[in-house]
Order: structure tokens, then C-alpha cells, then sequence
């Protein structure tokens, strides 16, 4: 279809467009900017050059956030996108069981975010809750999973996936319907098993579904703010400090827009590298 | 049929919409009335009982006189209602009043936002405990623009739980050491794995300026430079770090924050905790819902008694109008009177911060029945003020706070911790 006049096309565009300038293009243009001075909201802005990027750098604190921002979104994305093909694959199935156990694991997802973390606050609290217990019934010592810094990402993670996991499971059920039944039979018949057919059949029809889970699980797990916020607000000894909170805690807590711009600037950079990279992954073997 | 609302209607409105919006966010020059009484917004951040106290108050004044409404507004604990209220103020969209924690009257004063309060009237003979107000809680705060009058002021203060003190016959600890062998003593495991512990304490700021001043050292020296209390500094971490990992007697409480010292209160009342360090502000809520008594007791030494104030000073926005300053000014006056500031104290546990509040509790028996409120105005003698230092909220948020559990849960150098944070100070923010 060709356009009556050659702006035809501008103009459809203009409101989307206008809507990113806005929102996106102009946000990030001013942290940059702003990444540049210290400011505190109330006093004149001062320039300080690159010395917001050198005190994030310093100590190594700005690696600290992004290693800790990629470890989390690691397991979210993997375990996300593990249970929910898992589930899917297990719950593509006809019947008025399959059905209420498909809507009982994304119910999880429509849940908001502070009732999921008030929820699991209760579960892994290490004296009254459910894991608490359990471990100790096995024998274990009392464990305060949320006070330890070895283990307070990781279960913070564990919240994400379960929270996750039943969007991941019905975007696959999706992808799931448009593979071909002949194709699976024309498998079967050429003496491929079970296993077979979902390697060499299925997953590759499914990769760009897989495509999008992830990319969208990367960005709600980069996004990571209620969770932080309510369970832990960064600690313990900072171990949960991801990206968003650090930069709500800079901005408002700590006063210093300058420092939360410079790690808007460095978040945007990350995210941007992270989603590219993973997207590229997928095509191509989705391609292949 | 054509649209109910034509696509011009819709535009014009939403024109209009964000005229007003921006019309909004203007400072306003005349105040807010209702029912011809002038309008004043007052931002607290308080729960539960605190906050019905201070709802009852509310409703009091403003029933005491046709003049003035005030109408309080909740805006979640202290650190969310200073984040709220400093995104306000840059947006010109400010309350008239609120409470802010003291540490960071000093910046606020800097940055031009907070009302002098020395021309209102009355305001600099209110005869308030010395220890309390911005003269005494601060070094140098004489010097300054009264920009603050005390609120809801407490200190750090032992709380131990009674019975399980006489069952071993010990007494509250008067020195660290004695700390030590008190916790030991009262720290026992279970073979199913149960740990009642002997001590615990959020790892936060403010009781680390207590350890620091205990162990001979300030945050600040004479000549303004910021030295987090040398090595008394390190010496406050050391000891924590020697009864969480060596001594392996007190627990650190999870979360941050408030979160942390509800955890804290939670323990202790559930007896997994023998003795806690906490705010005097509890004092009420703890004898209230503890099935053992309640015991309270001064932080023991290191090398000298310290402690420092806390809780929040009322705070007049120099934003708002002439005339609900004024009438902001005179609900401020009024929370101060005696019978006011001996309701607050008396039902919540903070501080009575007016001398003649205090003589009052004195009369009526008030420390008698309660000795443990009498421990907690005792400790007062032992207050250090905190520097009149605009970048002492910074000190507190940003540098010492974050580090101080990398230090207690990791255990980490004590000395490598505080170089690192007296570093980042000397860095704008």
C-alpha cells in the first residue's frame, strides 16, 4: 500500500513519537545532563563534571549494582522461563482440572507486587514462617533468608519467578497452539520420541516466543522496585541493592539527584546492551 | 450519529486540564480557608497508636477555637514523609507544617526552605528541656535561625525483659563488658535449633553515634571536619562485629530502617530476645503488650556515657502564605503547652520536651508509677548534641548507614569501612 503524500506516514507516526520524546528521549537527555551536577532539589545545581560517575565507580560500587542487578536477572529470566514452559507444556492439555490448575498459577501474576511481598515476608521469615519451619523440621538452624546476605537476592529472585512464572506459562501456551499437529505427527511417525519432537519440533517453533518472554521477563526483572522496597529496602549489607532502588534511594533518600541521574544514565546503557544482546541471541537461533 | 464528544471538546479540555495543573503547582500567595478559618495542612508520619494520639490532638485544637483548622495529613514513616516533602518543596506545592527527623533541620535550614521562627511570638521563651531543642540538641544550633521547636524527641535506651533478668539473678549492664557477659549469660540454643538471643540491636545509624560517643568519640571535630569518630568509629564496629560473630550473642534484626526495629520489638516481645536497644519512644507500647515486665536502663559505657536525641522537631514552611505560618505557629505553640506535651509523652513515650511538662509529671507521680519514663529523662544527662552540620542528614543516609551492616553481617574491616565512608564524604553529593 502505498501513502497518497509522502508525510502521510510522519503523520501516523507523529503521536507514538511525540509520545517517546516526551516520556523516554527527553527523561534520558535530562538525567544525562543532570548526571553532570550536584543537586539536591532545593539548592542552585552545581557542576561537577564527571564526579557523580567517579563516586559510583569508587569502591567499585557501581559494578556492585549492575553485577548484583544481572545476578537477579539471570535467575529470574532462566527460572521464569524454565517453570513457565515446564508448566506449559505439562498443562497443554483439555479438561476442567488442567484448566483450574492453569488459572491458579497465573492468578499468582495478577496479584500486585506489595501484596506478593507481604505474602513471602511472612513465608521466609526465619521464626514464623512456612521455610523456617520446614528447614528446621529437616534439622536445619533457624534461617533469616532475607537477613543474609548470601541468600537475600536469590530469594528475592524466588519471589520474581513465582510471580513471573504464570505469565511465562500462558505466553508459551500461546506459542504453543501455533505449532502444527502434523508436523509432530509427521515426527512421530519418522520414530522421533517425545523427547525428539520437543527438540527438534517444538523449541525451535517456539523461539520467538521464547524471544519475547525473556526480553519482557529482562525488563520487569531490571525494573525490580516494590519487592526490593517492601522485603528488604536494599539490604542486607546492601546484597539486594538492585539498579531501581538505588536509584529511588539516591534521589530521594540520600538527596543526591545528580548520583540517582548518573546511575539512570549507566541503567539505561545496561539495559539497553542487555536486551540487544539477548535479542540477537534468540534471533539467530531462531533463524538457524 | 455523531460522537457524544467531539475530538475538539476532548482537546480543549485537556488543554485546560494541564493549564490548571500548572496553575496548581504555583506558590500560593493567599491562604486556604473553610468556613472562613484559615487552612493548615500538617504532613505527620506516624502509625498505630502515635498516630491516633495525635489525631485526638488535632481534633482538640481545632474544636478549641473558631480561627484556625488544621488538617493532618499522613505521608507514611520519617523517611517517606521527607521524601515526600522534598519533592513538594521543589515542586512549590508544600504543606504549611510538618515534622522532620532532627538531623536534617540543619540542611533544610541551609537551603532557605524552613521559616525563622525567632520573630513569632513567644517563640525563642518556650521553656523547653535544655537537651531537647534546637539550642541543645545541636552544637552551634544557638547560633543559628531558630528553624525548628521539639516534637516527638527521644533517645536510644536498653530495654530488658525482666523476668528472665531475675531468673538469673543479673543486673542491667552499666559497661560493654558487662554487656557482654550479660548477653552470654542470657543467650541460650535449643537442640531443635531455637536461639533465644541475649542482645539485639538494629544495625542503624543512630545507635552507632551512641557507640562512638560511649567509646570517647565524635562524628565531628572542633574544626568542622568530619572524622565519624576516628577510632571510636572503629571501635563501635569492632564491638559489633565481636558480639554478632564472635560472641555469637545478638541477633541482627532484618530489614532496614524501621523495618528493622519493628523486627526488633517483635523479637523481644516474643521473649526470643533477653534485652534490646531501642527508642524511649516504645516504652508505652512495650509495657503494654509484653507479658513479662518491662525494664528500662541507661546504654552502658565504653569509656563515658553518651547518647544522642532523636525523633522530629515541627517544621514551618517558608513557602506557604504570611497568614497560615501564623496560624501554623499557633497550633505549634499550643502543642507545647504543658497539658498538650504531657498527653503526647504520657500516652506514646517520647519526651516531654517543656520544663514545666516535666514538673507537672513530677507532682502528679507520674515518674513513680513509671519508672522506666524516669530512666529515660535521667538519660538526658548524658545527651551529646548532634554538630549544627548541613550535611549531616548526607553523613547519616549515604555514607555511615549503607556501610554499617556490610561491616556487621560481613564483618569486613572495621577501619577499611569508615576510611571508605569518611571518603565518600569528602565527595559532593
Amino acid at each position: 500500500m502505498r501513502p497518497r503524500a509522502r508525510f502521510h506516514p510522519l503523520v501516523m507516526l507523529g503521536p507514538t513519537l511525540a509520545l517517546l520524546l516526551v516520556f523516554f528521549v527527553l527523561p534520558i537527555g535530562v538525567a544525562g545532563y543532570e548526571s553532570f551536577f550536584s543537586w539536591d532539589m532545593l539548592t542552585p545545581p552545581r557542576y561537577v563534571g564527571t564526579a557523580n560517575y567517579r563516586a559510583l565507580a569508587a569502591h567499585g560500587e557501581l559494578l556492585h549494582i549492575a553485577l548484583r542487578t544481572l545476578g537477579y536477572s539471570a535467575l529470574v529470566v532462566t527460572g521464569t522461563m524454565t517453570l513457565g514452559l515446564g508448566l506449559a507444556l505439562l498443562l497443554d492439555r483439555p479438561g476442567r482440572l488442567f484448566a483450574f490448575v492453569r488459572a491458579s498459577v497465573f492468578s499468582a501474576y495478577v496479584v500486585s507486587w506489595v501484596a506478593v511481598a507481604l505474602l513471602w515476608m511472612w513465608l521466609l521469615d526465619g521464626n514464623a514462617g512456612v521455610v523456617g519451619k520446614l528447614f528446621r523440621l529437616l534439622g536445619g538452624p533457624p534461617v533469616e533468608l532475607l537477613g543474609d546476605p548470601t541468600w537475600a537476592l536469590p530469594a528475592l529472585a524466588l519471589v520474581a519467578v513465582w510471580k513471573l512464572t504464570g505469565y511465562a506459562m500462558i505466553v508459551f501456551l500461546a506459542g504453543l497452539q501455533g505449532v502444527p499437529a502434523s508436523l509432530l505427527e509427521a515426527a512421530a511417525l519418522d520414530g522421533a520420541g517425545a523427547w525428539g519432537r520437543f527438540r527438534h519440533v517444538t523449541l525451535p517453533l517456539l523461539a520467538p516466543t521464547a524471544s519475547f518472554v525473556a526480553t519482557t521477563s529482562l525488563v520487569t526483572s531490571f525494573q525490580a522496585f516494590d519487592v526490593v522496597r517492601i522485603m528488604t529496602q536494599g539490604g542486607p549489607a546492601r546484597a539486594t541493592e538492585l539498579f531501581v532502588y538505588a536509584i529511588y534511594e539516591q534521589i530521594f533518600l540520600n538527596l543526591s539527584v545528580g548520583r540517582a541521574s548518573a546511575l539512570t544514565v549507566v541503567f539505561f546503557a545496561v539495559l539497553l546492551a542487555v536486551a540487544s544482546l539477548q535479542l540477537r541471541a534468540l534471533r539467530t537461533r531462531g533463524g538457524a | 450519529m455523531g460522537p457524544v464528544v467531539s475530538r475538539r471538546v476532548l482537546l480543549s479540555a485537556l488543554a485546560a486540564s494541564l493549564a490548571t495543573s500548572t496553575i496548581g503547582c504555583r506558590r500560593r500567595a493567599r491562604p486556604q480557608r473553610r468556613d472562613g478559618r484559615i487552612v493548615v495542612t500538617f504532613w505527620y508520619a506516624y502509625g498505630d497508636q502515635v498516630r491516633r494520639v495525635l489525631l485526638e490532638l488535632v481534633a482538640r485544637y481545632n474544636a478549641s477555637q473558631p480561627r484556625v483548622l488544621v488538617e493532618a495529613v499522613h505521608q507514611g514513616d520519617y523517611f517517606e514523609c521527607l521524601a515526600k516533602l522534598r519533592t513538594a518543596l521543589a515542586a512549590g506545592a508544600a504543606p504549611t507544617l510538618s515534622h522532620v527527623v532532627c538531623e536534617i533541620v540543619p540542611y533544610l535550614a541551609r537551603a532557605g526552605v524552613l521559616e525563622a521562627l525567632d520573630g513569632y511570638d513567644g517563640a525563642t521563651s518556650i521553656p523547653f528541656v535544655p537537651q531537647l531543642d534546637q539550642r541543645g540538641a545541636f552544637t552551634g544550633g544557638a547560633r543559628a535561625p531558630l528553624s525548628c521547636i521539639p516534637f516527638n524527641r527521644s533517645t536510644p535506651i536498653a530495654f530488658l525483659n525482666g523476668r528472665l533478668f531475675e531468673e538469673a539473678r543479673l543486673a542491667p549492664p552499666r559497661t560493654w563488658d558487662e554487656l557482654v557477659e550479660v548477653a552470654r549469660a542470657l543467650t541460650t540454643r535449643s537442640s531443635s535449633g531455637d536461639v533465644r538471643w541475649g542482645f539485639e540491636v538494629p544495625t542503624s545509624w543512630w545507635y552507632w553515634v551512641s557507640m562512638v560517643g560511649q567509646a570517647g568519640g565524635r562524628l565531628v571535630d572542633p574544626d568542622g571536619r568530619v572524622t565519624l569518630g576516628g577510632s571510636a568509629g572503629e571501635e563501635a564496629l569492632r564491638f559489633w562485629q565481636r558480639l554478632v560473630h564472635t560472641e555469637r550473642v545478638m541477633r541482627p534484626p532484618p530489614g532496614r530502617d524501621y523495618q528493622a526495629w519493628q523486627s526488633s520489638n517483635e523479637s523481644f516481645l516474643q521473649g526470643r530476645v533477653a534485652m534490646m536497644w531501642s527508642s524511649t519512644a516504645f516504652v508505652r507500647y512495650l509495657e503494654d503488650n509484653a507479658r513479662f515486665p518491662v525494664v528500662a536502663a541507661p546504654l552502658p559505657r565504653r569509656l563515658r556515657a553518651s547518647v544522642p536525641t532523636g525523633g522530629t522537631m515541627f517544621v514551618l514552611m517558608r513557602s506557604a502564605p504570611d497568614e497560615e505560618k501564623q496560624a501554623g505557629w499557633d497550633f505549634v505553640r499550643w502543642m507545647c503547652d504543658a497539658e498538650q506535651t504531657l498527653t503526647w509523652s504520657t500516652r506514646t513515650g517520647y519526651m516531654p520536651v517543656t520544663r514545666p511538662a516535666v514538673e507537672r509529671l513530677q507532682e502528679r507521680g507520674w515518674y513513680a508509677a513509671h519508672p522506666n519514663d524516669r530512666v529515660a529523662y535521667d538519660q538526658l544527662a548524658d545527651v551529646d548534641p548532634w554538630p549544627w552540620l548541613p550535611e549531616l542528614f548526607r553523613l547519616e543516609r549515604d555514607v555511615v548507614e549503607p556501610r554499617l551492616e556490610d561491616a556487621v553481617l560481613t564483618g569486613r574491616d572495621a577501619r577499611q569501612v569508615l576510611d571508605q565512608a569518611r571518603d565518600e564524604a569528602a565527595r559532593p553529593a
